[in-house]
């Protein structure tokens, strides 16, 4: 579950500042396969980098699963972040000294979650599931752009967090590598992770469970296209 | 594999030094010099102050000589041995006697002892050659032979004060380290035996009664009181005591001079350490910059501001741990190498080359923690910008503060773009710089000191004799062709006198250090003219009044121009009043007082002891050739001369004592400099590197390749050129400092303060020659890139 209340965001500059986001209210429910859409410079980014603790609001609260995002100090907000929350960035951000499988273990590393040999093991396990378990000891600029975001999903994982957010994660692949990168993505609310995209892909409606519309830094709609679909399918399993 | 054993972010930055190994090398290069610098000196220094002290030691040197009227005999010997704080005594004389060397006369120190092989006090240690010495023949000092151009199986001729010369064999070599290296004094060492003085037509008297103490820490105060004591006993007995000489306790005449000299090394080398540091630090924070976008991705991951911080700050310290381990061993050899030059300069022997386990455990601390807390700047910075920010910024300009620079060159504004990076590079070539001008400029100052000692006196040559001469003498000079002036001058060595007590001087056994003298000008004097510091110089018509110069004013810091003085002469004391103290370089302590009145006190009326002559001389041929005539007709006149001392003996004497100090100056500076250069490259390497894609633009836009290395070296020279300036700035206080401390220690005033223009030219030339060079790898680099590479990288 994560809840804005009342959120702003205002940047620094001009007179009084620029706002960027302006009392947004959102409860969105977990497991949910969310999509932010709307146009450029309307503060998509801005609100996924709050919810994803890696910026603080001006104004109002963030609870993510219950944790008062806001409220975190420095430190404890990096360990919530690495323990909860895994980041895919549109430019893919592998660090390009560290071999892929060794950029998958860097935030276990940092969390104290698993011993380098475990963290390894579960590393490769992960590249196998985003299926280039074959690319493993290779350093991410010898990767295809799709091979390089399957691993930023693969690292996102690492610390098996609740949440996963992404900033336009296909803005930079051919449709169809992005094709492949949204499966990723939708299956992974299957395993019950909570997914927050920010996209320009027209067709949402075929996987987004939730589509929240921002202009000009407030919310203007929020839909759930799937909720019958998928209220149907439960029913059906039930 | 290495990622199932090790820590993922240890890799990471194991993988980053790998890929930028070049400028690695050169932050563990540049501390790994200034550690060796360090480790050197402090290695030396602990043991050549182990070396001069056992070397001094070693020779038992007599806490105090007492100067006996008579002949220090068996009866004085005893009296000495029975007082309970003496441990033992013995009898000796120093003689100052003349050695013919080629055409001219060298002063020579006659050390005269009854039995060499018994010899306690005041040892010296055997060589080569004859041991003991046979009546009528000499040892000499190792360190004087080529000085005296004589060895083993040559004769010596000999002057002493009855005035015959003699040929005196030399038959063995001694060294006496408790002595200043005989070169280096310009004067002769010889050792005879008592017989052989009586062979040379002297009275066989020893005049010196030497002591050593029970207690062996005994300060100054307590060796003189001691020695007092034991001066009374003798007096009740009829020995007459003149005067008392206490040395500084166990200390070797040069032990300031050396552990100055080290420290001022020293200081050099922390510098240069604080200066490599910088170095790391700019490198670091450059790496930082780049890194800035990894940072954030390792922050969103997950990594704490502690654990980058930690991260960063173990890649600094590793890089120091390196640096160490590379330069104990270095650092150890520079260390014996340093030792044997000073102990060659100082003559000692070094018997035990340990060096101290604390000097390691310095430079592994200097080695870690300078670097470790000068990079911590740029580190703290970098780690503790927020995530955002980080991943926000596109390569530079977005950070912090801004300057308004618009209306600059390109390549000024360039430059400006990061002022903290800017700060530091010119930190680094000016700290070079500054110390570069210092060197010089106290070199100048040195000179200009030197000059002092012309510019202040105006005779060349001046003669002492062992027994006052009619002032015929002056006259019989004067008509000689070649001599324009000659001036009759009072002169007795002097002590200073305490109520109640034998006078008590602070000198050394070769008279030299730390002794002090009275003269007298004759009236209308014309030959020497000293800077007045304080009240005024000798009127016609004083009595009492004595002028001291600052050596002389240095040794009773109490004293201030009115106060009263108690000076004694040959034995005889009188008061006098301080009415002004005056600068003479190049000169012991010295007391000025009015002709009447010291010929009065020293009873020496018509008499003269110190002759001052100027010569008509153009040349120093001329001048040379004067000086011979002088000594002809002081030999035919058969009078017996204690010194011929020319002006330029004198200056040398100054010269050689700490020229080799500002040598090592100078090559400090050049060190430095070149780290500076080296610090001005890898700061632009960065710049360029930085602004690869930058640079790529300019050229889509039409900027031609020649614009871009104009661009590159013209933002060098701008550098270049700031950090002259605050080089010239730094250099003004640094010159000041070491004006005082080396003046000090070779004049016992501080240096004149001259900033000459000669060193900043220089280094203008050297730093745009630098900035040019430094600029050349950058410079091609961003012009030969190709476009499309360009805006590949990042
Ligand atoms: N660091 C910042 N400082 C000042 N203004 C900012 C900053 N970051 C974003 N903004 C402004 O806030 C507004 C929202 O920015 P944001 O990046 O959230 O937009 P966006 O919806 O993600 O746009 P895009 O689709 O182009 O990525 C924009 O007008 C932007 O100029
Ligand atoms: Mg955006």
């Amino acid at each position: 579950m994560i809840e804005l209340c009342g959120v702003g965001k205002v940047f620094p500059g001009g007179q009084g500042g620029f706002t960027a986001l302006d009392n947004v209210e959102l409860r969105l429910p977990a497991g949910e396969f969310i999509a932010i859409v709307g146009k450029s410079g309307s503060g998509k980014s801005t609100l996924i980098n709050l919810i994803a603790g890696i910026d603080r609001p001006s104004r109002g609260e963030i609870r993510v699963a219950g944790t008062p995002v806001d409220a975190l100090d420095e430190s404890a907000l990096a360990l919530w972040r690495g323990r909860t929350v895994g980041v895919v960035f549109q430019f893919f951000q592998l660090l390009p000294t560290l071999s892929v499988v060794e950029n998958v273990m860097l935030p276990m590393d940092f969390c104290g979650t698993l011993r380098p040999r475990a963290a390894r093991a579960r590393a490769l396990e992960l590249l196998g599931q985003v299926g280039i378990a074959d690319q493993a000891d290779k350093l991410p600029s010898s990767l295809s752009g799709g091979q390089q975001q399957r691993a930023a999903v693969a690292r996102a994982l690492a610390n098996d967090p609740a949440l996963i957010v992404a900033d336009e994660p296909t803005g930079n692949l051919d449709t169809h590598t992005a094709m492949a990168v949204l499966n990723l993505l939708t299956d992974l609310t299957a395993i019950g992770k909570t997914v927050v995209m920010v996209t320009h892909e027209r067709d949402l409606t075929s996987f987004a469970d939730r589509i929240v519309t921002l202009a000009d830094g407030k919310v203007v709609g929020e839909s759930a296209p799937r909720a019958s679909v998928r209220n149907a399918r439960e029913t059906a399993d039930a | 594999m290495v990622n199932a054993i090790v820590g993922t972010r240890w890799l990471k930055l194991f993988r980053d030094l790998e890929a930028e190994w070049g400028r690695v090398l050169l932050m563990v290069a540049a501390i790994a010099v200034s550690i060796v610098a360090v480790g050197a000196i402090l290695g030396a220094h602990a043991v050549l102050t182990r070396a001069i002290t056992a070397n001094y030691l070693d020779t038992h040197p007599a806490a105090a000589t007492l100067d006996l009227e008579g002949d220090a005999g068996a009866a004085a010997l005893v009296l000495a041995r029975q007082h309970p704080a003496v441990a033992d005594a013995e009898a000796r004389d120093v003689i100052l006697a003349r050695a013919q060397v080629g055409a001219d006369w060298r002063p020579l120190l006659l050390f005269v002892c009854d039995d060499f092989v018994a010899m306690r006090l005041n040892t010296i240690e055997r060589l080569d050659g004859a041991w003991p010495p046979a009546t009528g023949d000499m040892l000499i000092d190792v360190t004087a032979t080529a000085m005296l151009g004589t060895e083993i199986g040559r004769r010596l001729r000999i002057k002493t004060a009855q005035g015959m010369a003699h040929e005196v064999p030399v038959t063995g070599r001694v060294n006496d380290h408790g002595l200043v290296p005989a070169w280096q004094e310009r004067i002769g060492y010889g050792y005879i035996s008592r017989e052989t003085l009586a062979s040379l037509g002297e009275p066989p008297v020893l005049h010196e009664l030497r002591i050593a103490l029970r207690d062996p820490s005994a300060d100054a105060a307590a060796v003189a009181a001691v020695a007092n004591d034991v001066g009374r006993q003798l007096a009740a007995h009829g020995i007459v005591v003149h005067e008392i000489r206490v040395p500084p306790p166990r200390q070797h005449p040069h032990y300031k001079q050396m552990t100055t000299m080290l420290y001022l090394m020293l200081t050099f080398s922390v510098m240069a350490l604080v200066l490599s540091s910088l170095l790391v630090a700019n490198s670091l924070s450059a790496m930082l910059a780049r890194q800035a976008r990894e940072i954030g991705v390792m922050k969103t991951v997950g990594a704490r501001t502690g654990q980058i911080i930690r991260l960063y700050a173990t890649l600094v310290a590793v890089l120091g741990a390196v640096a160490v381990v590379v330069a104990i061993p270095a650092g150890l050899m520079g260390a014996r190498a340093l030792t044997n030059a000073v102990a060659g300069l100082l003559n000692l022997n070094v018997a035990d080359n340990w060096v101290p386990l604390r000097v390691f455990a310095v430079q592994g601390c200097c080695g870690v923690l300078v670097p470790l807390c000068v990079a911590l700047v740029p580190i703290l910075r970098a780690s503790r910008t927020s995530v955002r920010a980080t991943l926000d910024q596109h390569g530079i300009g977005s950070e912090g503060l801004r300057l308004r620079t618009g209306h600059f060159p390109l390549a000024v504004r360039n430059a400006l773009r990061r002022p903290g990076r800017l700060a530091l590079t010119v930190a680094l070539l000016s700290a070079g710089g500054a110390m570069f001008m210092t060197a010089l400029n106290v070199a100048e100052s040195w000179d200009r000191n030197i000059a002092k000692i012309y510019e202040t006196r105006h005779y060349d040559v001046e003669v002492r004799f062992y027994q006052p001469q009619s002032v015929d003498l002056a006259r019989s000079l004067r008509e000689l062709p070649g001599i324009a002036v000659v001036e009759t001058w009072g002169y007795s060595p002097v002590a200073v006198a305490k109520q109640g007590q034998i006078d008590v001087v602070r000198a050394y056994p070769d008279r030299g250090h730390a002794s002090v003298v009275i003269m007298a000008p004759p009236t209308a004097m014309r030959l020497v003219s000293f800077p007045v510091l304080a009240g005024r110089w000798l009127r016609d018509d004083d009595t009492d009044a004595v002028v001291l110069n600052h050596a002389m004013a240095a040794q009773m810091p109490e004293i201030r121009v009115g106060d009263t003085i108690d000076l004694s002469i040959a034995g005889r004391r009188a008061a006098w009043r301080v009415v002004g103290l005056v600068e003479e370089i190049g000169s012991v302590g010295a007391a000025y007082v009015a002709a009447d009145t010291f010929e009065r006190i020293a009873g020496t009326g018509g008499q003269v002891r110190m002759l001052r002559i100027a010569t008509l001389a153009d040349s120093p041929q001329a001048r040379v050739d004067a000086i011979r005539a002088i000594e002809r007709r002081l030999d035919e006149d058969r009078v017996s001369v204690e010194t011929v001392l020319p002006l330029t003996e004198l200056s040398m004497a100054m010269t050689d004592h700490i020229m080799i100090l500002i040598r090592l100056l100078i090559a400090m500076a050049v060190i430095l400099a070149a780290v500076g250069t080296l610090g001005l490259t890898s700061a632009l390497g960065i710049d360029v590197l930085e602004r690869m894609r930058e640079f790529a633009v300019m050229k889509t836009i039409g900027a031609t390749p020649r614009r871009i290395v104009v661009l590159v070296l013209a933002e060098s020279l701008f550098i270049g050129m700031l950090s002259w300036l605050a080089a010239f700035v730094f250099a003004l206080p640094l010159t000041l400092l070491l004006d005082t401390l080396v003046g000090n220690l070779g004049f016992v005033a501080a240096l004149p303060f001259v900033i000459s223009p000669g060193p900043a030219l220089m280094w203008l030339v050297l730093i745009a020659a630098g900035s040019i060079l430094a600029s050349g790898i950058p410079a091609r680099r961003a012009s030969q890139l190709s476009v499309a590479q360009a805006l590949v990288q990042l």
